[in-house]
């Protein structure tokens, strides 16, 4: 798999083996096609477009040796054209960019998303493509751009390695087509060198001998070949990550969507289980201590004599029972809506919830800057809820909380030395948590060994 | 009367209640079961004149309860079933009565503190009658298709209207508006007239035809 790399162990010969072995891998294979695939971005090219139609007005216009054919300025016109449709539609470059990333995808192993689809005001304009505003249209003209040089390079490294095996056979070829008889001229041949194919700077071997330098050559380009590839693919995949892919806005984008949509199932969520809470305690509560009134008011008759005394004060004592239960039921709901004492501030609502905890809480508070209502409901819930769990879970005989403030960020702390062992992936409870800390841009970290101690830890922007 | 009870309630103090004030009211409560699953055997094996059954029920919380319902005015056809609800939903009463208005009610939970309206209801649905909660007969008029033909009515014939759709006999409406049986029959008649319905001498007949008009 993959290019040798060599380790402090591996002996001199290993690497030789490596060296050898390298520009025959599956990889190298691979990139050696992902190379040869470039030919077409480097032709399909804006620059190429624009020099080769600029050079061909030129033509026409009379400025070189004047009387251009037909076919010079049909060619110009061509060229021209495809240049606007690549500017313009950027369907085009957008289909471009597709091929590439695919290319990219299973020769490279370079995954890239696609760049979102062009939104189109709805009843605007029908442009042929996307036209002048679509984003990820012109960073794949900008790749293009980018492509020409980078595309070059790749273009000489397959020149390397298929020059390199050329030299390398020179000997085996000398061998079965050059046996004529001695005295026999012989015009030399050309050899593929690094700088060179056929014209200036070429040398020529015209002796046997001659071609064992040239096999040497040959290897050394053959060796050479797979880290030039390497190198020239690994910048190539840099261009497409950056300028292929959904963009830094789009992905924030996809990000903001994933967490409203979280945040809008959250409060769906809420809703159903407020409703639900009602339902089953307090409306309840007050239909069964309307039921016992009302029984109660049978027993006390229609005035005058009272029937059952007995059952009468019975039932108004259910009925109290029920309206104090009732109103139990409704403070803890209300305190699990929004608990008054936020209003004072997270300090005191915190102060507040490590009172009632059932282990020890040692808090710690410092929060110059008032975080948003929003912020510190959050704050405040989160810290309920890992506060329920470390007093659940984790055998603890101490918690500590602290919530330290800056300037824009809110850092929260959960501690405690029970057992440790917390993990998001069982139950959704510190993975709701992660959800709702993610819906303003906070972050959730947990850090919890096995046999403890365990330490949650959100940070949260101050403003939602 | 001394109608065989089964109750379906899934809040226990609620469901002591009943039992309660059902059996205070002189009839027998077989059986006061949690959900529906339940409710279904205890009707099977009792085969009681009246079930009063709770609609959201465990484990769904959802309708489980008038499903329920059904089932048993499918399998039971002469067995009688009050809903008991917390909401004003007339789909629910829909359904409940989608075909035969005979031995059905819906009311709301805490139609239950008017103790004798409320056992008034239970007999009615047990001996093959309709009791519909009051605020839904009046959200199914507030809602009417028949808005125009409404507003031909009196004041006293919408409350009769009312009474009827709620399932009352004219003994009933007589009673509860403190009038002779002639002039409620009077009225039966002005209405059954204005709105272009069948003149029915059943009641049952008489809520689903109006409930059909509404």
């Amino acid at each position: 798999m993959g290019l040798p790399v060599t380790t402090p162990t591996a002996g001199p010969w290993a690497v030789v083996r490596a060296a050898v072995v390298a520009p025959f891998t599956r990889r190298a294979g691979r990139g050696l096609l992902f190379c040869l695939a470039g030919l077409p971005f480097v032709a399909v090219n804006p620059v190429v477009f624009f020099v080769l139609a600029v050079d061909l007005i030129w033509l026409v216009a009379g400025g070189g040796r004047g009387n251009p054919s037909a076919a010079d300025v049909a060619v110009a016109g061509v060229c021209l054209g495809l240049l606007l449709v690549l500017l313009v539609s950027t369907t085009a470059a957008r289909r471009l960019g597709s091929l590439q990333r695919l290319l990219a995808a299973r020769l490279l192993g370079v995954r890239v998303g696609a760049p979102p689809p062009v939104r189109r005001s709805p009843g605007g304009r029908a442009w042929p493509g996307p036209g002048p505003r679509d984003g990820a249209g012109w960073r794949v003209v900008a790749y293009l751009l980018a492509k020409l040089p980078v595309g070059l390079i790749e273009l000489y490294a397959v020149f390397l390695w298929i020059g390199g095996l050329v030299n390398l056979s020179y000997p085996l070829l000398w061998g079965a087509f050059r046996n004529h008889p001695p005295g026999a001229r012989l015009s030399p041949v050309p050899v593929f060198t690094p700088f060179g194919l056929f014209g200036e700077g070429t040398f020529h071997v015209a002796t046997l001998p001659g071609t064992f330098a040239a096999a040497a050559a040959g290897a050394a380009m053959l060796v050479a070949a797979p880290w030039v590839i390497r190198a020239v693919t690994s910048v190539d995949a840099w261009l497409i990550r950056g300028l292929l892919g959904p963009g830094r806005l789009a992905q924030r984008v996809h990000d903001l969507e994933l967490s409203r949509a979280l945040a809008v199932d959250d409060s769906a969520a809420l809703l159903r289980r407020l409703e639900r809470n009602l339902h089953d305690g307090a409306q309840i509560r007050l239909a069964t201590l309307a039921l016992n009134l009302g029984m109660a008011r049978e027993k006390l008759g229609d005035g005058g004599e009272v029937p059952d005394a007995a059952a009468a004060r019975e039932l108004v004592d259910a009925a109290l029972r029920g309206a104090k239960d009732a109103l139990g039921e409704l403070r803890g709901l209300v305190r699990g809506i929004h608990p008054p004492v936020l209003d004072n501030g997270l300090a005191d609502a915190l102060a507040s919830l490590a009172a009632d905890s059932a282990i020890p809480v040692e808090l710690e508070v410092g929060i110059p800057v008032r975080p948003t209502p929003a912020i510190e409901s959050i704050a405040y819930f989160c810290t309920a809820e890992l506060l329920a769990n470390a007093v659940r879970h984790s055998f603890a005989n101490e918690i500590a909380i602290r919530a330290a403030g800056t300037r824009d960020v809110l850092l929260l702390s959960v501690a405690d030395d029970g057992t440790g062992g917390a993990d998001p992936a069982r139950g959704t409870g510190l993975s709701g948590l992660t959800q709702r800390v993610a819906v303003v841009d906070g972050r959730l970290t947990i850090a919890s060994p096995p046999g403890g101690p365990t330490k949650i830890t959100i940070e949260l922007p101050l403003r939602a | 009367m001394n109608a065989r009870v089964v109750i379906a309630e899934d809040a226990a103090l609620f469901r002591a209640g009943l039992v309660r004030l059902i059996e205070d009211h002189g009839h027998r409560v077989c059986a006061a079961v949690g959900d529906a699953d339940a409710l279904l055997a205890a009707v099977a094996e009792h085969q009681p004149d009246v079930v009063v059954a709770d609609i959201r029920m465990p484990p769904t919380h959802t309708d489980e309860g008038l499903r329920a319902a059904l089932e048993i005015r499918r399998r039971h056809p002469r067995t009688g079933v009050l809903v008991l609800s917390q909401y004003i939903e007339t789909k629910y009463t829909a359904r409940l009565l989608e075909s035969n208005a005979a031995g059905a009610g819906y009311l709301l939970k805490e139609r239950v503190a008017d103790v004798a309206e409320f056992v008034d209801a239970l007999e009615r649905v047990a001996a093959g009658g309709t009791a519909l909660d009051p605020e839904v007969v009046g959200q199914l008029l507030r809602a009417s298709r028949r808005a125009d033909g409404l507003a031909a009515l009196t004041a006293r014939e919408r409350h009769v209207l009312a009474l009827m759709a709620e399932g009352r006999s004219n003994a009933g409406i007589a009673g509860a508006l403190v009038v002779t049986g002639g002039t409620v029959e009077k009225h039966v008649a002005s209405i059954f007239d204005k709105l272009g319905l069948p003149q029915d001498s059943s009641d049952n007949r008489r809520v689903l035809a109006v409930l059909r008009c509404l």
